[in-house]
């Protein structure tokens, strides 16, 4: 049983997945509760931070990290889901925390 | 077909667990499925008043199409009149595909799916509008129960069974194909009867689909061998105090809430002109790929709102003679 659309690509992978942001710090806190958010699993933290940044209405970006299940987010999402085994069916919680600043080397004496 | 029966995993109820399950959601809907049942008595009855149509040497009413070619053939050409066509008797075929994938686990969708189809299943029987048919589909489409084996109880029990809500994937676009398929060899089947067939499949799902443009292809496909198909979008995770139903997308949108109404698809793309990146925001819905669409929050506004969507496409079907 299959009358399979011959345009269509062979078969698709699960390319998006809801996400529900948010932050324990009270001053990047979202402007309203945004419930879920679609977005595709190619993005990785940059977009994410971009996407941030946009919904916070922020004058100058500032950068983010993200985590998922208290990892931080290295890979674009599709890559930590499929290494998580974490299915795209589920909304995913995403924390999202100012980035460090790199430390700056001091040497001490 | 390669799908696996979930028969032994340990998530599938017994024989008993299923039927008093499925017992819960017939008595949780009982009195909407006799209103349900009353409204579709009304609107699938072939009876109600049918268009006038051409071309008779005596009639009703002129057919004023005809009148040129009338007077043109010297009076030869005198079909001009048009009368009430008799409504013929009609059949129903008529899929219950019910999502089971992961997402409907959350926020008790899958439950409300289940009431939906107890609800529905119970007043298409008592209506005795024709064939019922149950499928299931996530990554994969199953037959659940079919075309032509009455739904009585047992079947209802035997159906919950069969569901887990654990497939990883939505793949509405394999759902619509088969779908199709199905309904070509159920139409076959039948063929020899003289009633005219209405072939109607009702999705029973949280919404979330992929694939939009090849979905909405497949939607005209169906259209075209006169499959309707209605989306029934069961949106459990809307947590406003706002109720009401809403048909083809008039959703009145409140703030808060994680609906499906207000869930918003963020996108990246290039700009082909200046090679920058830009962020886009769209509403899910605005892209959904099924004409036919209602939100139900609760079951108690399914018979009304069902009933608004069948009625809608009726009075399509017969105005444009489509049938
Ligand atoms: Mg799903």
């Amino acid at each position: 049983m299959a009358t399979e659309d011959a345009t269509a690509p062979a078969q698709q992978r699960q390319s998006q997945v809801r996400i529900h942001l948010h932050t324990k710090s009270g001053d990047i806190e979202l402007p309203q509760d945004t419930g879920s958010i679609l977005v595709s699993t190619e993005l990785k933290r940059y977009q994410l931070s971009t996407l941030v940044n946009r919904l916070l209405e922020t004058d100058k970006p500032l950068p983010l990290e993200f985590l998922i299940n208290g990892q931080f987010l290295r890979t674009s999402l599709d890559e930590f889901l499929t290494k998580n085994g974490i299915s795209a069916e589920t909304t995913l919680s995403v924390e999202y925390v100012k980035a460090l600043i790199p430390p700056i080397y001091s040497a001490s004496y | 077909n390669t799908h696996l029966e979930p028969d032994s995993a340990s998530t599938r109820l017994t024989q008993e667990e299923g039927l008093a399950l499925w017992t819960t959601y017939e008595s949780r809907t009982r009195i909407l499925s006799h209103l349900l049942t009353e409204h579709l008595r009304l609107i699938l009855s072939p009876t109600q008043a049918t268009k006038m149509r051409g071309d008779f040497r005596t009639g009703k009413r002129l057919n004023i199409k005809r009148i040129i070619p009338y007077v043109a053939s010297q009076y030869k050409r005198d079909k001009i009149w048009m009368r009430r066509s008799v409504p013929s008797k009609r059949a129903y075929q008529i899929m219950l595909a019910i999502d089971d994938s992961k997402s409907m686990a959350e926020g008790g969708a899958s439950a409300l799916a289940f009431e939906t189809l107890a609800l529905v299943a119970r007043s298409l029987e008592m209506l005795e509008a024709g064939e019922l048919c149950i499928v299931g589909f996530g990554e994969d489409v199953e037959v659940k129960h079919e075309f032509g084996s009455p739904f009585t109880s047992q079947a209802g029990a035997e159906v919950v069974r069969r569901f887990a809500f654990e497939q990883t994937k939505t793949n509405v676009r394999k759902l619509v194909a088969d779908a199709i398929e199905l309904f070509r060899s159920a139409r076959t089947r039948t063929s020899g009867s003289s009633a005219e067939l209405w072939q109607l499949q009702l999705i029973i799902s949280d919404g979330m689909c992929e694939d939009h443009a090849a979905i909405r292809r497949l939607v005209r496909q169906a259209q075209e061998e006169r499959i309707m198909i209605v989306f029934i979008i069961v949106d459990a995770a809307y947590t406003s105090t706002t109720t009401g139903a809403s048909v083809s997308g008039a959703a009145a949108t409140s703030g808060g809430g994680g609906g499906i109404t207000n869930l918003k698809n963020y996108t990246f793309e290039r700009d082909p002109s200046t090679g920058e990146t830009v962020m886009k925001d769209m509403r899910y819905l605005d892209t959904f790929p099924f004409g036919y669409y209602l939100i139900v929050r609760d079951v108690a506004e399914l018979p009304g709102v069902l009933a608004g969507a069948l009625r809608q496409w009726f009075a399509e079907v017969v105005d444009t003679g489509g049938y």
